[in-house]
């Protein structure tokens, strides 16, 4: 038997032979230590607008200098990454969580069940990502609430295509077969076989979405179907105006859409190599 | 030398110093010669949306309006370079009888349509009709208008004749609205909707060709009506819904003109790259944003409340802070600040909300809300258009006013079409929203204010207020209707049964090859380009 | 294997089916009302009796069963209805936008094949060393950054610093191949390098996982030699994987001309979808969705078809 690794032993060891992805997981770090400490890191209140210096250049007071309402953009900044977080981890969470257990009861119950689920799935994939999310916020309307409801539908089918795939071979798996017929209760096969199976592709397609689901915030914030204002969401920030306003004031869209960039980018390089981490296929020499 | 031809040479001397000095005195004087238009050249513009349908009667966004107006001529017509004067247009002369019940125009002579057929009363007639007495399956967007019309005639080819039931001070000014462009009768016969995808009319340009949601085109009538008009070879508008794109194609000079509005960021950062390449033609809009709050709805059943909401708004203020980002500048009461129907400043300023003394009216305002019960305050929730200029901008700001009394509201956009249904139905506590109209006239902006009108979506209800506009609308005399106006908006205003937020500039940016065109207040009017010239292709 | 196919067709029409009933669904529970959105315009003008009668003239007033039953009907004969937007037939609304988003599908397909592949392979082959980070950071930095700040970066870019704007019309490349590349090329490298990101990064995974296999790490054992055939015989496996997984990433493309073209303006499919949403243009939204929908299930069904030839143990699950 190997022996036990600590969770420190682990961390070293995943940065000696992953040194991106544990890029990553700084830059994830870091956002979120941003988002616990708004209070303290944040220097303005991120609402208040302060009318006598509208468009302020980057400077002592204003490091980030301030947006066309004299609001503070490096406070709306710190607590724009609040909202990106929740942003992408509930959609994420919620999209991924829901869809793998519907792949696992497709997978496992099998029969009409599975039928029934992977018609609905189907259905469901048969939409782009964004034009579902779009036409979800159209109904839910501007609201950041709604905004992570409409990404995490179409999240759902595609998690549940993934892990119920993965179920699947893992239940035709010959090991689970004998213990079957050997009497293991449906919930033993369940919890104790296939559930832990499935966990990688489960965290694979997790840490996939989070990006992708912080771009769709924007993306949908940009056509008018995302965060209301004054929420300082990162992508409300990069639409309208902003980008009229980038010659006279170029601090205002470059600064959030350098904070998303560098945000996916975290998420992006951890979720790659915790993927090739897992993935057994594909570990290195 | 003898003395003969000395003195020879002094005169001849003497004549050239006189013809030298002469020559300079007789020089052109200060006054520039005038520029004499040049004909030739398609005018490019870009255009911020697509027409749902071609016919202006039928529509209502200045998209129908810009891309057909250059195709048709109206009876009467606002004065393209002298807003708001009505003029003839297919009208040469008409008479008012004196009990205000009979409107007879003379109809011009020679006029014919883009295909041949010449135009008579009989036509004028016919587009009225369908105008004023919509047949079944069409739509008169604006016949309210037109309500005290009971029939229209065409006794000659060359005369129509309006007969009202009562009269009605601001006929006139609706006959002249840009949206009653003249059809031929024989297509509307046919079928009220030709025009919807269709455009024949007698004006300078014939259609040309248009691509939904890309460009529109058309091209110069060589047989209009106007000698030597128009000087324009044709138009094109390139359709273009993202404002920085539309501010990049004209700054990159692929379109020379924006009719509509660009906002002030886009333009000063064009004025600093161009120059004087660049003309910006800056004009107070006929609209303003204003805050309407559900009448019907607590808390703003009480007037005290809503007393203290508008003294909470600190107009003057606001019109400093939001004009570089919006153009919404001028405080003004329910009509155009400085047209004759507007609530005089002096008056105004007396009026709850317009206070020079923002300090005062916070004070008030506390006041107020303590005595109507809301001692702390209360939460309510503004329903806005998610659109960024000037909505959003707007809705910063006055949350910002209002938190200042206690008051704590939350902004909710909502998309273009769920806004809509909303504020018609009457499903909000706030909302903000705009009132634009063609011109500065009483009945059209004071309409929404009284009982059942179509646009009261605060649902406002007071007799005196409706008896006020009843009496405004069919007062023939200036000086009277101009009391009973001044009136009705105090009235509006002292109970603050909506609130009024800030009066529109908008900016119309051109290359300066683009000559003799007026930007009028109004962005519907004056969309005929009959007269306007490129200097160079 | 006929079985197998003829199944798989089978199976799309419940699903196209189900996919026209959600879209319905949808469309009709947004709030709001394209008949007032024609009638009020810019200043809300509504008569209620003019409303009345254009939502019955639109057919909004029938009962929903029925208004979908319609719908239905119409598209099992081709026919997609008349947009109650512009009164013209929804057929023809598509065909004005359909060349240019087909045009920029295809040309951002082949800039991000061009780009990914040879990139793919490299980080690949080159495992874990920097040319493999290098790559791998450079893809992942493309898809990281919001496309269509990207896009409005660029016109500004152009704007300010060259005075260009793009070409606001789109002429076909038959007709003008300069001025039709000078539309497109800002919105086709935008997307296209975030399509090559994602095909990158498939391609490199894919080629890792043919890598891995027992034979190719025999040969590969071998030495020098053999490791060219076998370089080229992982190729050649993967590349199949690699180009049906262009098919799955259709997807991708399809959210990213939504985008692209709304930034540009370009007056396309996905910039209609949009539009008529806020337009609550229902024919419109249900008949484009529903083609979306179509070719989307088709081209996963030809994915599924090339893998089951391929691979033959799939053939009979």
């Amino acid at each position: 038997m190997a022996p036990r690794l600590t969770v420190a032993k682990t961390v070293v060891k995943f940065v000696r032979m992953k040194p991106l992805g544990a890029a990553g997981a700084a830059i994830i770090l870091a956002m979120m230590v941003v988002a616990a400490s708004t209070q303290v890191l944040a220097p303005y209140d991120p609402y208040h607008a302060d009318y006598g210096v509208q468009f302020a250049r980057p400077s002592a007071e204003h490091w980030f200098g301030t947006d066309e309402f004299g609001r503070d953009l490096m406070s709306r900044i710190i607590y724009g990454a609040r909202i990106a977080l929740f942003v992408g981890f509930t959609a994420s969470f919620a999209g991924c969580t829901i869809g793998a257990l519907l792949g696992v009861t497709s997978a496992y119950l099998g029969g009409k069940v599975d039928l029934f689920l992977e018609r609905l799935m189907d259905i469901l994939l048969a939409f782009p990502q964004l034009i579902l999310a779009l036409a979800i916020a159209s109904i839910l309307g501007p609201a950041i609430q709604n905004v992570v409801i409409a990404i995490s539908i179409p999240i759902i089918p595609r998690a549940a295509r993934v892990v119920r795939s993965t179920a699947l071979s893992v239940k035709e798996n010959v090991y689970v077969e004998a213990v079957q017929a050997l009497g293991a209760s449906r919930r033993r096969v369940v919890l104790q076989h296939i559930l832990p199976n499935v966990m990688a592709p489960y965290i694979i397609i997790l840490t996939a979405q989070l990006g992708a689901a912080i771009l769709a915030e924007a993306a949908l914030s940009y056509l008018g179907l995302g965060a209301a204002e004054p929420t300082p969401s990162w992508g409300l920030m990069l639409s309208g105006s902003a980008l009229s306003y980038a010659e006279k004031a170029p601090w205002i869209p470059i600064f959030p859409g350098v904070a998303i960039s560098l945000g996916v980018f975290g998420f992006n390089l951890f979720g790659d190599s915790l993927r090739d981490a897992l993935d057994p296929k594909l570990r290195g020499r | 030398m003898t003395a003969g031809i000395r003195r020879y040479r002094t005169v001849i001397t003497a004549v050239a110093l006189a013809v030298l000095v002469g020559s300079l005195v007789v020089t052109p004087s200060a006054a520039p010669a005038a520029e004499t238009p040049r004909r030739g050249g398609v005018l490019l513009a870009v255009i911020g949306a697509d027409a749902p349908s071609l016919d202006p009667h039928q529509e209502s966004t200045f998209a129908t309006l810009q891309m057909v107006a250059p195709l048709y001529n109206l009876l009467i017509q606002i004065d393209p370079y002298n807003y708001p004067k009505v003029i003839g247009d297919l009208a040469t002369e008409w008479k008012i009888s004196p009990d205000g019940l009979t409107y007879t125009f003379k109809i011009r002579q020679g006029v014919k349509f883009h295909d041949g057929s010449p135009l008579t009363a009989a036509d004028i007639k016919a587009s009225y009709d369908k105008l004023v007495f919509p047949p079944q399956g069409t739509r008169s967007i604006r016949k309210i208008a037109y309500s005290a019309v009971t029939s229209i005639d065409a006794p000659d080819p060359a005369t129509v004749v309006f007969k009202l039931k009562f009269p009605s001070a601001s006929l006139l000014d609706n006959l002249a609205s840009p949206w009653n462009v003249i059809y031929p009768k024989k297509y509307l016969d046919k079928d009220p909707n030709y025009f919807m995808k269709n455009a024949v009319g007698t004006g300078p340009f014939k259609f040309k060709n248009y691509t939904r949601g890309a460009t529109f085109e058309g091209e110069r009538n060589p047989d209009y009506h106007v000698k030597d008009r128009p000087y324009l070879n044709g138009y094109k508008f390139f359709i273009s819904p993202e404002t920085s794109v539309r501010a990049a194609a004209v700054r990159s000079g692929r379109a020379y003109i924006e009719f509509r509005d660009l906002p002030n960021s886009e333009v000063g950062a064009i004025k600093k790259q161009l120059g004087d390449k660049i003309v910006v033609q800056q004009t107070p809009m006929v609209g303003q944003f204003g805050i309407g709050m559900n009448n019907t709805v607590k808390p703003f059943t009480d007037v005290r409340v809503r007393k203290a909401m508008t003294l909470g708004f600190d107009r003057y203020t606001a019109g400093k802070v939001l004009y570089p980002l919006t153009g919404l500048r001028d405080v003004g009461p329910l009509i155009r600040p400085g047209t004759e129907w507007a609530l005089p400043q002096a008056e105004l300023e007396k009026l709850p909300g317009f206070w020079r003394d923002a300090e005062k009216s916070r004070v008030e305002a506390r006041r107020l809300l303590a005595e109507a019960g809301y001692p702390n305050g209360f939460k309510v929730v503004m329903k806005n258009r998610n659109v960024k200029l000037p909505y959003q901008d707007l809705a910063v700001f006055v949350i910002q006013e209002w938190r200042k009394i206690g008051v704590e509201v939350e902004n909710r956009p909502l998309e273009t079409a769920t806004w809509f249904n909303d504020l018609r139905e009457g499903n909000f506590e706030m909302m903000i929203n705009p009132t634009v109209e063609f011109m500065d006239d009483p009945d059209q902006f004071l309409n929404r204010y009284t009982k059942g009108a179509p646009q009261n979506y605060t649902r406002i209800s007071d007799p005196a207020v409706d008896d006020l506009f009843a009496r405004q609308a069919r007062a023939l005399d200036p000086v009277e209707r101009k009391k009973l106006a001044h009136a009705f908006q105090k009235r509006v205003l002292e109970n603050a049964y909506y609130m009024p937020g800030l009066w529109w500039t908008r900016n119309v940016v051109h290359w300066a090859k683009v000559k003799n065109y007026v930007a009028p207040p109004s962005h519907y009017t004056n969309q005929k380009l009959q007269d306007v010239w490129l200097s160079e292709d | 294997m006929r079985i197998y196919i003829a199944k798989r067709l089978l199976l799309i029409v419940p699903t196209l089916l189900g996919a026209a009933t959600l879209v319905f669904l949808i469309m009709r529970v947004i709030p709001g009302d394209v008949a007032l959105l024609i009638i009020g315009g810019d200043a809300g003008h509504v008569d209620p009796r003019q409303l009345a009668a254009m939502r019955e003239r639109l057919g909004l007033d029938q009962p929903l069963l029925v208004q979908f039953g319609t719908w239905l009907w119409g598209v099992l004969r081709f026919d997609f209805g008349t947009s109650l937007w512009t009164g013209q037939p929804v057929v023809e609304e598509l065909l004005i936008r359909l060349p240019l988003s087909l045009e920029l599908a295809v040309l951002a397909t082949l800039v991000s094949v061009v780009i990914a592949i040879p990139l793919g392979m490299l980080a690949a082959v080159r495992q874990d060393t920097w040319v493999d980070y290098v790559i791998r950071v450079v893809s992942i930095g493309g898809l990281a950054i919001p496309g269509f700040w990207v896009g409005i970066l660029c016109i500004l870019g152009l704007v300010i610093f060259f005075g260009w704007g793009p070409p606001l019309e789109f002429t076909p490349p038959w007709v003008d191949p300069w001025a039709n590349l000078s539309q497109l090329i800002w919105p086709v490298l935008t997307v296209g390098y975030r399509y090559s990101a994602v095909t990158t990064r498939m391609t490199r995974s894919t080629l890792l996982e043919v890598m891995r296999e027992d034979y190719i790490r025999t040969a590969w054992a071998k030495g020098l030699a053999e490791r060219a055939i076998v370089i080229r015989h992982a190729l050649k496996n993967s590349m199949l994987p690699v180009i049906t997984l262009i098919g799955t990433e259709f997807a991708f493309l399809i959210g990213g001309l939504v985008v692209t073209e709304t930034v540009f303006t370009l007056n396309g499919v996905g910039r209609f979808v949009v539009d008529a949403v806020a337009h609550r243009d229902y024919p419109v939204v249900q008949a484009l969705i529903f083609l979306i929908a179509f070719s989307f299930v088709i081209v996963n069904l030809l994915v599924d078809l090339t893998y089951a030839w391929f691979d033959p143990r799939i053939r009979y699950r």
